[in-house]
């Protein structure tokens, strides 16, 4: 390919990564280190943003629930997507027809899903798990002003919520497991579990861990879905740093733009302590088919 | 093959159809249908170019009235008046980044009393006082209500033409009450007796509905409750949150809590009008705009059973009713390119008779004389209310003073905080604010 064509093919790519990505980036960077008000030009104060993020107890609070969240619903993702993409996998005609309409709560608008998520735990809308969870416990549970109940809500909505893609990637995956090694594994007695622990998985370790990546970015940004599910999040400790970032800068024409700037460069930096490890797999692996 | 064309297929059915039910469920907020909004006058002096006038206000019943009549009369020609569906936090959000800057996305405001102090101290919305004394006689101005106009009015200037205020009012099940030999509560002792009976009945568990919502509500509950005792958050701009009337005002509030739902500070206005719907709730207070709602019958089948009173005083001898006059109005932004004769023009002829009686009942228009005992169901309690709200306060740190106050008051009710910590906090957030450090 000729350098020319080269350019032309990835000039545009490369001009709305840098005006969509890379400009901003730089901005918020800039912004963290000022006082920021809409419309005026920032003022420099150092490392007064960061200073008042990490000592306020509620960013601790924020930071806390989100990473709870991630890892209780990662876990809870994989599992699930993995055992439902071998049921779907099992399943014949009904396949489609199973996996589109798993796909509605994938492809809904958070918000969207989220209210509608809510209602089926809210007495005053009608509330029907509600209603049957108390039947059968005899307990009223209080879902969106008791901490655990609520994150309870939170996680199985977020849970509905992403699943279909996890199982929509492992199903892929499990088509690439060679017929031969299953046989393998089956002449030399391996049973079912055995099969799946030490034959399937690992020849999916790649698809895994992607699944592993898209859905920790995910839940690390939670934000639009709290405010149907969690009204008082601050107040019962479910608040998301997505979430402390928007109460901070932007509520109720509040105008810390540099703090709101401050917590998304240690957001960032928390993303990547996160993903760190598989984005190190990725890249082994790109390079070990390289 | 034919498995992967089945699955696709499927597939493409089921995302299809979950995008058509998105979208529809995006598109049903919008209220903007201005088809059958009254037509009025609107006579500026037509500009020479193509113009657009954008218009931000929030929609809901009572405010739309207006917003449609003025896209409606005002567009015409070479002008264009656009107004996009936005809810109250959106506008709340959208104002400050609009006015932020030398030049803003929008060209007419909806605004509200409580926001006029701040806005106005910044320079950034017009006064609106010469363009009232050229205009007044045209347009009828002096009919708007006086006490409306003060309250859009900062350091003895008009900055919003008022369109409309809301005020407490009660609504409460009239069949309920007459069953049990009850009347409409006038302190909150009574409330709280009235409710001890309902519930002593066994049909309604918490009988009192208030919107008490942690990231909004609350703080305008524990206001009326101050307002009540004659006292209010500044005072000359001084912080009064550990005046006796703040001690009250939680007390007050603290004491109703046990016949609320115990999730009530995730409770919206809308969240206690689907209480009252639903009849879970005996009594409710909550802005006159939302009572219109109450009366209708595609709403609930307990629709005609609604009786509305002024609510009640936080104390038998309070001086005021527990009640806030939130009053709204159009402003025109220091930053706009348009000619503001033209925008003046453009939001008189929206506030005039024939508007404001097309308002009515979702509305309590700021026309004089419009809002008679016979216009709505609850328009007696309205005037009643009216006349013994204690007049709001004008001043410019009453809104961050509120946002920085509002965790705190949140962590009082739930029993997080004792009520004298908690009023020794908030003093001293709002003081930091006023002070701005």
């Amino acid at each position: 390919m000729r350098r020319r064509e080269f350019a032309s093919f990835i000039g545009p790519s490369l001009l709305v990564m840098v005006g969509l990505l890379v400009l901003p980036l730089i901005r918020t960077v800039q912004w963290s280190f000022q006082e920021v008000n809409y419309g005026q030009a920032g003022t420099f104060i150092g490392l007064s943003n960061y200073t008042q993020a990490l000592g306020d107890p509620r960013f601790g609070r924020a930071v806390f629930f989100t990473l709870l969240l991630t890892a209780i619903v990662t876990a809870l993702i994989l599992v699930v997507g993995y055992l439902v993409a071998i049921g779907v996998n099992g399943l014949g005609k009904l396949r489609p027809y199973i996996l589109g309409s798993m796909l509605v709560a994938y492809v809904l608008p958070g918000v969207v899903g989220a209210v509608s998520f809510s209602w089926l735990f809210n007495s005053n809308f009608g509330g029907v798990l509600n209603l049957v969870i108390e039947r059968l416990t005899g307990q009223e549970l209080l879902w969106f002003t008791d901490t655990w109940p609520n994150r309870v809500m939170i996680i199985a909505h977020t849970v509905w919520h992403l699943l279909p893609f996890s199982v929509l990637m492992i199903l892929a995956g499990l088509q690439g497991v060679p017929k031969e090694l299953r046989e393998a594994a089956r002449i030399d007695g391996a049973n079912a579990l055995k099969m799946h622990l030490w034959v399937i998985i690992p020849t999916m370790r790649g698809i895994i861990g992607f699944v592993c990546l898209i859905t920790i970015m995910d839940v690390l940004r939670t934000f639009d879905s709290l405010i149907p599910l969690s009204p008082q999040a601050d107040a019962i400790g479910n608040e998301s740093i997505m979430f402390y970032v928007f109460d901070n800068a932007f509520r109720d024409g509040s105008q810390q733009l540099g703090l709101g700037s401050a917590v998304n460069v240690l957001s960032i930096l928390l993303i990547l302590i996160c993903l760190f490890p598989f984005i190190r797999d990725l890249l082994k692996e790109a390079k070990a088919k390289a | 093959m034919r498995n992967r064309t089945q699955i696709r297929t499927g597939i493409t059915a089921m995302v299809i159809a979950a995008s058509l039910t998105s979208l529809t469920a995006c598109g049903a907020g919008s209220r903007t249908g201005a088809e059958d909004a009254t037509a009025v006058e609107c006579d500026y002096t037509m500009p020479e170019g193509e113009t657009t006038v954008n218009v931000l206000a929030y929609n809901s019943s009572a405010i739309d009235p207006f917003t449609n009549t003025m896209v409606k009369s005002c567009t015409r020609e070479n002008v264009t008046l656009k107004h996009d569906p936005i809810d109250f936090s959106g506008q709340v959000t959208k104002t400050t980044a609009t006015l932020s800057g030398d030049t803003g996305s929008y060209d007419i405001l909806e605004t509200y009393g409580f926001a006029v102090p701040e806005i106005a101290s910044a320079g950034s919305i017009v006064p609106l006082d010469d363009f009232v004394a050229e205009y007044g006689e045209k347009y009828e101005l002096d009919a708007l209500n006086e006490g409306m106009r003060s309250a859009l009015s900062y350091d003895g200037k008009l900055y919003a033409l008022p369109m409309q205020a809301q005020m407490y009012v009660m609504a409460y099940r009239q069949d309920i009450f007459d069953e049990l030999d009850l009347t409409a509560p006038e302190s909150f002792e009574d409330m709280i007796a009235a409710a001890e009976a309902i519930r002593e009945q066994g049909d309604i568990e918490y009988p009192i509905a208030l919107p008490m919502s942690a990231t909004a509500d609350v703080s305008t509950i524990y206001q009326a409750a101050m307002n009540s005792t004659g006292t209010d958050f500044l005072d000359a701009g001084e912080p009064q949150f550990t005046s006796d009337g703040s001690r009250e005002a939680l007390e007050g509030l603290k004491s109703l809590l046990p016949y609320m739902d115990p999730e009530v500070t995730t409770f919206d206005q809308p969240s206690v009008q689907q209480q009252m719907f639903n009849g879970n709730a005996a009594m409710a207070i909550m802005f006159s705009g939302r009572m219109n709602d109450l009366t209708l019958e595609s709403n609930s089948p307990n629709f005609d059973k609604f009786g509305f009173a002024a609510p009640p005083s936080l104390a038998a001898d309070a001086p005021y009713l527990f009640s806030r006059l939130s009053v709204d109005g159009w402003a025109i932004p220091e930053n706009t390119q348009l000619d503001k004769d033209m925008l003046f023009q453009m939001i008189a002829s929206s506030v005039g008779e024939d508007a404001s009686n097309a308002s009515v009942p979702a509305a309590y228009p700021a026309r004089e004389g419009i809002v008679t005992d016979e216009s709505s169901a609850y328009a007696v309690a309205a005037n009643e209310t009216i006349a013994a709200t204690m007049p709001a306060p004008n001043d410019p740190f009453s809104a961050p003073v509120t946002n920085a106050i509002r965790p705190v008051l949140v962590e009082v009710l739930l029993g997080q905080t004792e009520v004298e910590d908690g009023m020794q906090e908030m003093q001293r957030l709002a003081e930091e604010t006023v002070s701005g450090s």
